[in-house]
Formats: C-alpha cells, sequence, structure tokens
C-alpha cells in the first residue's frame, strides 16, 4: 500500500513537470517569428523592396541583354534542379563596382557587375547565386529583417523602415550557421544543377586571397565571418555522388564580361 | 509492512530539531553555491546525510528527505548547464522545447526552495513534513522495521529445536 501510494506521487510528479515542459514548448513563449511571414506575404514584401532600393539607392539595373541573359540561365539552371520550391526566383544585374550580391525577401536576387568581374568563370557566379538560393529557402532573409525591425514595422510599408530595410539587405550579413548551412545548401544545388560544387572553394579561396579588398567590403559572403580556411574545408568535404557528371555552361563569359561598363573591363 | 512509531514533538531534543532543520538549510546553501556546478551540492548533500544518519531516526528522516528532493531538481540544473553550453559551443538554436525545458526547471527549483524553508521549520519545532514522494520515500526507508533492528536482536529467543 505504501508503495503504491509512493509510486502514485511519483505520477503526479512526473506529471506536473511533464506538462510544464510540455506545454511551453508546443505553445512558445517565444514565437519563431518568421513563420508568422506567409511565402506569399515574403514575395510581396520583395517586390516593394525590390522597387524601393532601385529607387533609392544608386543601383541600376544592367541594360546589357547579354549579361542579363547570362545571369538568368545560370538562375534557370539551378531553379530547374531546385526541387519544390515555393518562390518565384528573380535575377537582377545592378551596375555597381562592389562585389556583392544580396537577397531580397521572395526570392529577389541582385548581382552587381562588381561580382561578375570578379567570377572567373559562370560556375563561379552560379555558386555564389545557389548560396544566396540557400538563404531563401531556409528563410534566413525574413528572418534576420523580423530579427533586426520586429514583424510590425516588416509588414508596413513606411518610409524610414525601407530606409532600414534597405541597409540590412545591402550591408548587413547572416550568421555563421546560416552562412554554414548555405554553403552546404549551394553544394547540394550546384551538384543537383551539374556544376562542380566544389567550384565553390575555388571561389571562396579568391575571397580569402584578396581579403583586404575594399570592393569585397559589403559582400555578404565575406562579411561577417570571413573563416574562409574553414569554410574551403568544408566544401572541399561535399563530395559529390561518384555518378555526377558536370555539365558545361553554355555562357561564354569572357563576351559577358566585356559587356561591363566602359573602363571597368575585367583586368 | 510495519513502521516504527513516531516520536511527537515534545519527544524530539532540541539537537535533534536543529541538526534535521540544518539539513535543508545546509542542502539549499550549497545548491546556490554549487550553481556553476551542480555536482558539488550533491557531494555535500550526501556527505551530510551520512553525517547525520546516526543522529537519531527524526533526523534521519528530514536529512534522507532533503536529500533525495535536491536529486531531481540537481539533475534538472546539471541538464540546463550542459544545454546552455552545448548551445553556445555548437551555435545551436535556443529552441522552444529548451525554453519549456528552462521554465521548468526554474519551477522545480522555486518548488524546491519553498518546500525546503517549509521543511526546515517544521523540523524546528519537532514536526514531520511529507513533501509529495520524497516524504513517502524517505518515511518508507527510515521508519520501516527491518530484520535486524536493534529492538529485535535484544529479543531473547529460546533455542531452536
Ligand atoms: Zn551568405
Amino acid at each position: 500500500m505504501m508503495r503504491t501510494s509512493i509510486i502514485r506521487d511519483l505520477v503526479i510528479l512526473l506529471v506536473i513537470f511533464g506538462f510544464i515542459w510540455g506545454i511551453i514548448s508546443l505553445f512558445p513563449v517565444f514565437p519563431e517569428k518568421v513563420e508568422l511571414v506567409s511565402i506569399e506575404r515574403e514575395q510581396e514584401l520583395g517586390e516593394t523592396y525590390l522597387e524601393a532600393i532601385l529607387k533609392n539607392s544608386d543601383f541600376e539595373e544592367v541594360t546589357s541583354e547579354e549579361m542579363t541573359n547570362a545571369v538568368e540561365a545560370i538562375g534557370l539552371r539551378l531553379e530547374n534542379a531546385l526541387e519544390g520550391s515555393e518562390y518565384d526566383y528573380r535575377y537582377l544585374v545592378v551596375d555597381d563596382k562592389m562585389i556583392n550580391a544580396f537577397t531580397l525577401p521572395g526570392g529577389n536576387i541582385i548581382v552587381t557587375t562588381g561580382l561578375i568581374e570578379f567570377c572567373g568563370s559562370p560556375e563561379e557566379l552560379a555558386g555564389v547565386m545557389a548560396h544566396e538560393m540557400g538563404h531563401v529557402e531556409m528563410r534566413h532573409v525574413v528572418s534576420r529583417l523580423v530579427k533586426e525591425l520586429g514583424i510590425a514595422i516588416l509588414t508596413s510599408g513606411d518610409q524610414f523602415v525601407m530606409g532600414e530595410v534597405t541597409r540590412i539587405i545591402t550591408s548587413t550579413g547572416f550568421d555563421r550557421k546560416q552562412e554554414q548551412s548555405a554553403d552546404l545548401f549551394a553544394c547540394e544545388l550546384l551538384e543537383d544543377a551539374g556544376i562542380e560544387p566544389r567550384t565553390l572553394a575555388t571561389f571562396f579561396r579568391k575571397l580569402r586571397d584578396d581579403q583586404d579588398n575594399e570592393l569585397l567590403e559589403k559582400f555578404e559572403i565575406v562579411s561577417t565571418h570571413p573563416n574562409f580556411t574553414h569554410r574551403i574545408r568544408e566544401v572541399l568535404e561535399y563530395v559529390p555522388d561518384e555518378n555526377f557528371e558536370e555539365i558545361p555552361m553554355e555562357i561564354e563569359w569572357e563576351e559577358v564580361k566585356g559587356q561591363l561598363p566602359e573602363g571597368r573591363v575585367s583586368k | 509492512m510495519e513502521y516504527h512509531p513516531l516520536p511527537q514533538p515534545d519527544e524530539i531534543p532540541v539537537r535533534e530539531r536543529e541538526d534535521a532543520m540544518g539539513a535543508y538549510f545546509m542542502m539549499f546553501a550549497t545548491a546556490a553555491l554549487g550553481l556553476p556546478l551542480p555536482i558539488i551540492n550533491m557531494i555535500a548533500a550526501i556527505i551530510y546525510y551520512f553525517v547525520n544518519k546516526s543522529k537519531g531516526r527524526f533526523v534521519q528522516f528530514h536529512t534522507l528527505q532533503s536529500l533525495y528532493s535536491q536529486i531531481p531538481v540537481t539533475l534538472l540544473n546539471i541538464g540546463l548547464v550542459v544545454w546552455v553550453i552545448t548551445n553556445l559551443v555548437k551555435e545551436y538554436d535556443f529552441t522552444e522545447v529548451f525554453w519549456g525545458y528552462l521554465v521548468m526547471t526554474a519551477v522545480a527549483n522555486l518548488i524546491y526552495l519553498i518546500f525546503s524553508v517549509v521543511g526546515a521549520v517544521k523540523a524546528r519545532k519537532g514536526l514531520f513534513y511529507y513533501f509529495l514522494f520524497f516524504g513517502k520515500l524517505s518515511y518508507a526507508q527510515v521508519y520501516r522495521v527491518r530484520v535486524g533492528d536493534g529492538e529485535q536482536q535484544r529479543e531473547n529467543k529460546p533455542p531452536k529445536m
């Protein structure tokens, strides 16, 4: 009888504490706020931000069709390898000598002419774009905005908010963990798209060797944790499937680069 | 199952009451000290138990109850420390499950503290006070009449034929 009574007490204790743990886990006090922004809403926000950024910054869309087509083609190749994405991707090339690529909510990826110039091959650019797509698919872009500006601000189109949004998107980076997962995502996507994933390592090595380059200052891949040695190693550790076959990009890269605005033709 | 009779308050000497009360205070004093490394207070608690064990059943009951109730709280605290360090080192997210655990651990510590204070006050008055589960467990362990307990050993029996 004593024993049953003791066991009953134990069960009561376990139920009470299990209940506390469970209830907080299921009904979070600190909700994962990014969940509150639906993909549709994110796409709408992306549109608005894109307009605002193009209007308020010095960025100007590049007119060269050869260049936009090339970027578009790389994007499409990656998209085709991407399964079950809920995003409509859109690629933009802006004329800026800074080496930069950034991602707006809703899958709007912007690359600068500076980046195109810096990339030695279309595959390298594909690596950067795949990395950016990783940030999109894993919703890093929205979570960063929500984290810094809060959910309410994100849904309003206020002018000052826009300024902040632009600043965050164009100049601040993600955290190291997000970078790592975007790198891994990029490797997988590149492989599926028939692009050698280790091209990304080549690209990172170039970034590492050129770390003091002022033009790299705003590049999100570089900005937060430029621990390239580690990242290069991680990418190199990614071994593609043995059946992996590289499908070359049908892009005349030197010609594309030749479309760069005057005076900034590749060295 | 047989149990030894419980002593009444006026039968318990002040000395024993104080030792019993000390068990509760001593344990959460070390619990606070052991916060960065909660294992320290467990060791202190166990030593305290073995030192005071022989001071009569009343002292032993309270000490044991305090020790037992401290074990799960300490384990929860260790879990919390390990979880936080792991998250920081490996840069894992602090998930909802973690926050749930944190709240649960905080509640456990709070309840442990409150019950210990009440237990200490009661012990000082020479009273028994049973925590849920731990009270019964300690009572059963300390007061159950075991074969080989003093009283039985001193009983004279005729030779076995
Ligand atoms: Zn990144």
